[in-house]
């Protein structure tokens, strides 16, 4: 018999409290997979969009500001620049249900030329810049909605007042599950313009295709100095930085995440210590006769140390188990904001879950073991030997 | 494991031993000038009332205290004079404990609660289990291996005791009121366990008891009052 299996016995001995502690320890790192797992993709999202070479041009003063649609031509114009299209945010409700994916005006003429790593079929492209209510759409949101070519697709305007009335065009393969429907945006400015709408001729923003990485720094200089002293001055950056820049949005969130996850951590430290505790307190006599038979100071330290961090771990396993179980759900149920599937998401910091786990146990363990190594065999057994 | 000693040989001196606990600002004596030789194959019975000192002289006998002056050898060893780390290696090596409450890990089969002190020799598992079951077929207890000490009666939990004891084959084993907690029947069986461990495989024991009758069993009988030796009883057996 070796330490191990008489750790796994005392773990066992009060299975009630080992599972509570378990579970206590579970939930809360479950919580933390699901917080870190959000801001990994987030950078994750940088990083793909890192490979593409594309640049976003946005008014300087942001998603408030407008942007001209005859600046997409002005774009395209650029040394450098392969394509260049509008991307406007639409927003409508689905069946009653509000924004349940991403909506996008853009322009057919050259939308698969920026975003060349998505492949439509060149006849249901055709159809599409020749149907002007016409959209395409990821397989992955046609599979999930059963959408099928030639389906009619109404979207009702929330931030905007005119409603779309979309007929499915083509269906197109993405590396990542986008989430995404696209449809022309002169049919979204004619309809404002019809109904007299206070804003029209808004391009939103312009994504471009840049001809490779290092014309990027070059075509970003030129587009905001070309713009510099129009009524619109521009802010033009990476796609990269363009993800970046939705997680700073969140301001100081990824501090708070980290302050509340290390309280989370001091804690869980606190419970699982004081369930250790009440373990030892149980076990003072049964100590003293180790000791009595000659465990030494480590040794009791060990058995004590390891019973604690083998909880915790447990506890951590569970947890981050959840968590990535969790985060898949998110990635199938709302993939605009978790796009990565968690098979491609998992990595370090998967790891430095369960190594902070491992934490709770040292920390949570060291007291009573402490105490247990430090025990008096004669007070441990008092009316015996 | 034990070294193994000669009949004669010289087990435990204990030499001029005073032992005085604090409490708080108060000293209070519990051992006084002691002195007692012990010899290998020796079966000795220490009595007294509650407060005469018996447990404490049997602790630094065992080597889990250490003596205000004077000096505990056992199995050449000078106790006083040990680390505290050494003194846990040196008890895993010499010293069987039997103790009044029998002190098993519940979580452990009778096998395992054996087998524990023999994790602490360098033996491999099959030397281990040949150690395991020789001690609990000593103790007649190899067929309950499998069994947990709540499934035991109180005299099966004391002899699986033994067997943990006499497992590492200890030059000396100590016992403190082993049928303390015993119903007379078991009790019984349990002093003629121990005085088979003394006459059939020559252990040395120092047993402490409140109990004439256990205390008939031993071969000597040691008498304490008040931390001084007042009596020293060998018998004919």
């Amino acid at each position: 018999m070796k330490s191990l299996k008489y750790i796994w016995r005392n773990i066992t001995r009060n299975r009630l409290r080992t599972v509570l502690t378990v579970l206590s320890v579970g939930f809360s790192l479950s919580l933390m997979t699901v917080l870190y797992g959000y801001m990994e993709a987030q950078e994750s999202w940088g990083t793909e969009a890192a490979k593409y070479n594309r640049i976003v041009v946005m008014n300087i003063q942001g998603f408030f500001g407008q942007l001209p649609i005859s600046s997409v031509e002005k774009i395209r114009n650029v040394d450098g620049v392969r394509a260049a299209v509008p991307y406007a945010w639409y927003g409508g409700t689905y069946q009653d249900k509000p924004m349940p994916f991403a909506q996008f005006a853009t322009d057919a003429s050259q939308a698969f030329q920026v975003w060349d790593e998505y492949k439509l079929p060149p006849e249901q492209l055709k159809a599409w810049q020749e149907n002007r209510q016409g959209c395409v759409v990821d397989r992955r949101l046609a599979e999930r909605w059963g959408w099928k070519i030639g389906d009619r697709i109404p979207l009702k305007g929330t931030s905007y007042q005119f409603d779309l009335d979309l007929q499915l065009s083509g269906i197109f393969d993405s590396p990542k599950n986008t989430d995404s429907l696209w449809f022309h945006w002169i049919y979204l400015d004619e309809g404002l313009q019809q109904m007299n709408a206070p804003v029209t001729g808004n391009a939103g923003t312009v994504f471009a295709k840049i001809e490779s990485s290092d014309a990027i720094p070059g075509v970003i200089k030129v587009v905001d100095e070309r713009f510099a002293s129009s009524d619109n001055p521009t802010r033009s950056q990476t796609e990269a930085a363009f993800a970046q820049m939705f997680t700073d949005m969140l301001g100081n969130i990824q501090a708070y995440i980290r302050n509340i996850g290390l309280a989370v951590v001091f804690s869980l430290s606190l419970v699982a210590a004081n369930a250790m505790a009440m373990s030892m307190r149980e076990r003072v006599t049964e100590i003293a006769v180790l000791k009595a038979i000659g465990f030494s100071k480590g040794r009791v330290l060990g058995l004590i140390l390891g019973e604690s961090c083998l909880i915790a771990m447990l506890g951590g396993l569970f947890g981050v188990g959840v968590g990535c179980a969790f985060l898949q759900v998110l990635h199938i149920g709302i993939p605009q904001f978790f796009p990565f599937p968690i098979m491609e998401m998992i990595g370090p910091w998967t790891g430095a879950g369960l190594l902070v786990a491992a934490g709770i146990g040292l920390v949570s363990g060291l007291v009573p073991a402490v105490r247990a190594a430090q025990l008096s065999v004669i007070d441990g057994l008092r009316r015996v030997v | 494991m034990g070294d193994a000693v000669r009949s004669g040989e010289k087990v435990v001196s204990v030499q001029n031993v005073f032992k005085e606990f604090r409490r708080d600002q108060n000293s209070i004596p519990v051992l006084r000038g002691i002195n007692v030789e012990l010899d290998a194959c020796e079966y000795l019975a220490l009595m007294g009332p509650s407060g005469s000192g018996k447990t404490t002289l049997l602790n630094l006998i065992a080597g889990l205290d250490r003596p205000t002056s004077g000096n505990v050898i056992v199995c050449g060893q000078n106790l006083g004079q040990t680390s505290e780390g050494d003194l846990a290696r040196w008890r895993s090596r010499h010293i069987g404990f039997i103790f009044q409450l029998y002190n098993l890990i519940p979580v452990l089969t009778a096998y395992e609660n054996v087998e524990l002190p023999l994790t602490l020799t360098p033996l491999n598992r099959r030397e281990r289990d040949e150690h395991v079951k020789a001690a609990l077929q000593v103790v007649g207890l190899a067929d309950r291996m499998d069994h947990y000490p709540r499934q035991l009666s109180g005299g099966q939990e004391q002899r699986v005791s033994i067997a943990r004891a006499i497992a590492t084959d200890p030059t000396l084993i100590v016992a403190d009121e082993p049928t303390g907690d015993l119903d007379a029947k078991s009790a019984s069986e349990i002093l003629d366990l121990m005085q088979r461990l003394n006459t059939e495989f020559e252990k040395t024991i120092v047993m402490v008891t409140h109990d004439p009758a256990a205390a008939a069993r031993a071969r000597r009988t040691l008498h304490l009052e008040k931390g001084v030796l007042v009596n020293d009883v060998s018998s004919a057996r």
